[in-house]
Order: C-alpha cells, then structure tokens, then sequence
C-alpha cells in the first residue's frame, strides 16, 4: 500500500534515524515519567492477512496497519489518496518537534493516505476507520492525514481492535475555517496489545469540534492528542473515558495550545480503574500572550475500585495571556459508601449498585458525544467492561 | 405473629459502643414508637437493622420472621422485607429516578422468583402513587434526590415504601421537614401500607406525627437502651414533660 517507495521518502528515513538515535524514554523523560516505555516491539508489518475488507459502506479498514479496503463509496466532497512525497512531507511539518510517536511511526510507515474534505461538503454519513491487526509479534504504523475544507462538516469514528505487538496510529487533521468535525475514538484493544497514538488537530478560525475518546483495551495505551487552536472563535470540546483492570494502564495526555483570542476548549475526562490497573491524565493548556479571552476548561476525576488501583494526573496550566478563564482539576476517589448502602438498601445487589454508580460517574462524560449513533454502542461497551468487575 | 425481635443488641461504630443490649418485639401488624433525645441511637438502631457497613453488632441477635440476619447484606436484608426511610436520604447525582426504582423494585421480585416489571406499566405505576405522595413528574424525571428540597425527599423516601411493600418498615425522622399538608400526605402513604401482615417502626421526637400514624406501642430510647414502653400516652408524656424525668427515673 506504499507506492513511490514512501518508506525511503527523506521524512522517513530521518524520522527512523532519528527514533533509532533517541531510543525509547528513559526513566527521566518528563513526558514518560507516568508510563514508561519498556519492550515496546517495533517490528513493522509487512502484509495485511485479509486482502480486501469484506466491509462495505463509507469504512476505511486497517489490517495491521496496511490499508485493506476495497472499493470504497465515497460520497460527493470526500476522497482518499495514498501520499505523495509533498504528502509526507506536509503531514510531518504539523507534527510536534522531535516526539517520540512523531519519528516512531513516520518512520516505520506501514500505510498514509489522505481524506480531503472538499470546502463547503456537508458530509452526513459517518466514516469509520477501522484498524484490526493479528500479528502478535509486530506493529502497525498508519499515517492518517485528515484534510477539512473551510465551511465542510464531517463525522469520522475510529475503531481500534488490534491484536499486535504495537498499534502506533498518527493522525493529523486539519480542520478549516468554520468546519464542524464530531469525531470519536473507541479503542478496544486486546490485552497483550500495546497502542501508542498520537492525533493532531489544526484548527482555523470558527471551527467547532467534538472529541470522544472511550479507551477499554490494550496491555498500555497512550493516547496523546494535540490541538492546535490557530484560528480566533475556534470551540473544541475533548472528552475521554477509560476503563482499566488488571495490570492494564490507560494513559490519556492532551495538549491544548491556544495560539490566538477568543477560542473555547473544554475536556472532561473520566478513568474507572480497578484490580492494579493504573491511569494516567497529563493536560496542559498553553496560552499565548496574545490569546485573551481564552475559555480553557479541564477537569479529570479517577475513580478507584480497588485499593491497588492508581491514577496519576498533571494537569498544568501555562498562561502568558492576561484577561482569559481557565480552569483544571483533577481529583481521585472511590465509590461512595453512603451511596452503596442506599442502594443496596433498597434491595439492589452490591455489583448492580456498584455499576450504577460506575455509569452515573461517567455520566456527564458521556452526554457530551455529539455522535448520536454512538451513544447506545458506547453504554453497550461500558456496561460489558463493567460485568467483568 | 412476630415479624422483627431485636434480643439484648449491641452494637459498635469504630471503637465506640452506641447500643448497650436492645430488646424490642414487632408482631405483623403493629407499628412501633421510638422516641429518644438526640444521639441516643436511634438513627444507629435503623443503620443496624438494615445492615449497614461499619456498624458492628457486638452481642445479642436480630430475628426477621425467626431468622437471624446477621450473616446477610443489607440488599439481602432488603430482599427479605426490610425498608428503612432514611434521616437523611442521599443524593445519586447521575443516577436516573426511574432506572433506580425500577433497579430495586425488579430486585425484589427476580428475589420471588418473578418476571421483572414491564417498563410501561411501571411508569404508570410510580406515576399513580408519586401523585398520591405529592411527588411531581418533574422529581421523578430527575437524578435520586439531587435538588429535592427537605420535604421531598421524604416524600420520595415514602414513595419507595409504597412501591417496595416491605414486611417491615423503619422510617427515621419521616416528619422531619415536612410541612403541615405534607405531613398529612405522607401520613396517610404510611396509613395506607399499615396491614395485618406489616410491621413498622416509627422514630420520631414528635407527638405530632404520632397522632396521624397512630402507634400501638411506644418506647423511649437512651443512651442506646429502651428505658421506657408504653402506649401512645407515652408520647404525650414526652411532649409535656420531656426526657430528663424519664432517664433520671431509670438510671
Ligand atoms: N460514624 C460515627 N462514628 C462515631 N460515632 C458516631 C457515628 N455516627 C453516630 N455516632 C454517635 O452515635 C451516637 C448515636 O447517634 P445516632 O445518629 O444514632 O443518634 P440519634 O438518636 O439518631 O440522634 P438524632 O435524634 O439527632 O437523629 C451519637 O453520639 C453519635 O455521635
Ligand atoms: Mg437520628
């Protein structure tokens, strides 16, 4: 799925020396300090086991990492290419200076191609990106390159089923003036599975974005997303659940650069971790000094359902700006017992009650999906993973 | 027949004893009286009844239709007839009025071996009754409790009673924030639940409350034992006289 020989474009090859010369985190990197790196497994996938995706409908499918789709049906405004060099070299001009997911995936690239969403297209119809994989001793690196025209709407979901040693997903949408993108993630790895994404947004001038983040697999996962508020009246909201059991470890770290007046951001992010299970929230918002009137909002709260559980959250603050409203939190805390016992007083099993409350913590989360068709499978996935406690 | 014996309990919260030996005797068909000054366990004896965490029974015995319930959690003590209306009832912000009754209400009944609710019909139901108790459509659409004033969550509370139908009913401070037409509303919820096959217990510091769901038996409670019993004058004598004679005669 690489013709023109990507693998040896010059981004490419610099990004893999550059990752074979950095290596993995050491104990002191600042932004690895709460999950650390260890036998990660770089060992790209040379071949997809399914040749075309049986799927039909607007579906981008991933086999371990290669893209598989067939014929897809595009609708009017939307296509897909598969990069050109300029492709690769413009994809690695939004990416954050020397990051480790940056030079990790560019260069061990398994499939890149680019959506372009023409200007003014209201896109319905939801594409989903589907990413599976069935190669427990190898990785995926697919390069996704979102292009949303000024005024265009569309509504994309990625779906992570990956058995790998790695799923490594880099994707960068940039997202015009007055473009509406509603964009979720559900990522359902499986246990053995490490995934490390990292997804940047640039967003222009009046753009309105919906982020949905729901992560419940994988052994680690770090789901590292950027945003780039480039364009004044720009409104993201970026909200994640994740749910760990085990010796699992979720690890959601966000930044929020706001660069220019008057946008609004906001994230809510909830973790249910039980058993060992670890997570970890890392938000910072950066305002610029010539970001006033910035409304930047977020709150992380942990939930423990065990006492071996742990959650670790930095949320930061950087404000060069003088006239804005920000605010963070990050609390950890454990199911109310008040709350239990007048459950369970009502004659309501202990673990019915328990996954009550589970739901009603997520509760607010959840309600601020603005993909509609979503919201049933997503109650679906966190009433399975809570059965399991 | 008897419905509740509570035999010389003790009872502890941390490294404090609370209870000093309770022994209390609730045939089907009566209600109870509890009357007792602040922090003398009444609200301790309703936690350990319905089994509650952290409240642990040092010495004697609670029997419900004969058996102990000791050994059972407090959403078996519930299953097996038990309902306490709370002093204080807790708000669940997130957890929807309905899902919640229809939670404890299929509980109970999946307990007797029976089909769960049919969804329609339920909300029929606890519309039915809410209008009774005085609790609008708005309180119920809303999350357990969350921005009810005092007053209506007791009503609530009342509610979930009348949906419950327990064997035996402890209501702790009902009349608490209630105002005068309420109180008359809720007393008249409980009235209606009062059978040959109920028993309550009713703890309260008011007369008032006690001409409207008018008690069999009273019994005063101090410093974690009953130190009086009587009828319903027994109430009156409090009201006039307060407890200070009482306690003093018994110790
Ligand atoms: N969690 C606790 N830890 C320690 N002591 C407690 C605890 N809860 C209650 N107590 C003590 O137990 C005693 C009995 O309290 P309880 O709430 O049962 O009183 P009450 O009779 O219901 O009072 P009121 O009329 O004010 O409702 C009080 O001295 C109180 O301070
Ligand atoms: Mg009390």
């Amino acid at each position: 799925m690489l013709p023109n020989n990507l693998q040896q474009t010059a981004a490419v090859l610099a990004a893999r020396d550059q990752f074979a010369a950095t290596g993995l985190p050491g104990a002191k990197s600042e932004p690895w300090i709460y999950t650390r790196l260890q036998e990660v497994v770089v060992n790209p996938a040379q071949s997809a086991q399914a040749a075309t995706s049986p799927e039909a409908g607007l579906i981008l499918h991933f086999d371990n990492g290669l893209l598989v789709s067939g014929d897809v049906a595009w609708p009017a405004g939307m296509a897909m290419r598969v990069f050109t060099d300029a492709d690769m070299a413009d994809f690695a001009a939004y990416l954050p200076e020397d990051h480790l997911l940056g030079t990790l995936s560019v260069g061990h690239v398994t499939s890149a191609i680019v959506i372009e969403v023409e200007a003014g297209a209201q896109i319905t119809e939801l594409l989903t990106l589907r990413f599976t994989a069935n190669v427990a001793d190898q990785s995926a690196h697919p390069l996704i390159f979102i292009k949303q025209g000024a005024g265009s709407q569309c509504r994309i979901v990625e779906h992570h089923e990956s058995h790998a040693a790695l799923s490594a997903p880099l994707i960068v949408m940039d997202i015009g003036a007055e473009a509406v993108l509603d964009h979720a993630k559900m990522q359902a790895d499986t246990d053995s599975t490490k995934h490390l994404s990292l997804t940047v947004m640039a967003v222009a001038e009046k753009a309105d974005i919906n982020s949905f983040t729901t992560a419940i697999g994988g052994q680690l996962a770090r789901h590292e997303t950027h945003m780039h508020l480039n364009g004044e009246h720009a409104d993201v909201a970026l909200s994640s659940i994740y749910m760990a059991r085990g010796t699992q470890h979720q690890d959601m770290t966000t930044r929020m650069l706001h660069q220019v007046p008057n946008c609004t951001s906001s994230q809510l992010i909830r973790g249910v971790l039980d058993d060992t299970a670890k997570g970890v929230f890392q938000g910072k918002v950066v305002v610029a000094r010539d970001a006033q009137k910035t409304d930047g909002q977020q709150m992380s709260r942990a939930l423990l359902l065990s006492r071996q559980a742990e959650a670790d959250a930095k949320p930061e603050l950087e404000i060069y700006a003088d006239d804005v409203v920000c605010s963070h939190g990050a609390t950890v805390g454990e199911l109310d017992e008040t709350h239990l016992f007048y459950l369970k007083s009502r004659g309501i099993e202990a673990d019915e009650a328990r996954m009550m409350l589970i739901e009603a913590f997520l509760l607010d989360t959840l309600e601020t999906v603005r993909l509609d068709e979503l919201r049933a499978s997503l109650t679906t996935a966190i009433q399975r993973w809570m059965t399991g406690v | 027949m008897t419905l509740l014996e509570i035999k010389d309990l003790h009872a502890k919260i941390g490294d404090t004893e609370i209870l000093h030996g309770i022994n209390l005797t609730i045939n089907r068909g009566e209600v109870h009286a509890i009357m007792g000054p602040n922090g003398s366990g009444k609200s301790t004896l309703s936690y350990v009844l319905s089994g509650r965490e952290g409240y642990e029974v040092t010495g004697g015995d609670i029997l419900l239709d004969g058996e102990s319930v000791l050994e059972m959690e407090a959403d078996e003590r519930a299953r097996a007839g038990m309902f306490l209306a709370f002093q204080y009832p807790v708000e669940l912000p997130g957890v929807g009025g309905m899902t919640f009754l229809r939670a404890a209400v299929n509980a109970r009944l999946r307990e007797e071996g029976k089909d769960e609710v049919d969804q329609l019909a339920f909300v029929k139901l606890v519309r039915a009754k809410a209008k009774e108790l005085g609790v609008s459509d708005d309180m119920l659409k809303r999350a357990v409790n969350v921005g009810f004033s005092g007053g209506e969550k007791k009503r609530y509370e009342i509610l979930q009673m009348a949906l419950l139908e327990p064997s035996l009913a402890v209501l702790d401070e009902t009349d608490s924030g209630l105002d005068v037409d309420a109180l008359r509303i809720v007393s008249e919820g409980v009235n209606a639940l009062r059978g040959d096959q109920r028993g309550m217990l009713v703890i309260t510091h008011y007369q008032r409350l006690l001409s409207h769901i008018v008690p069999d038996f009273v019994h005063i409670l101090a410093h974690g034992k009953i130190i009086k019993s009587g009828d319903k004058s027994l109430a009156l004598e409090v009201e006039e006289n307060g407890y200070a004679g009482l306690i003093d005669a018994a110790e």
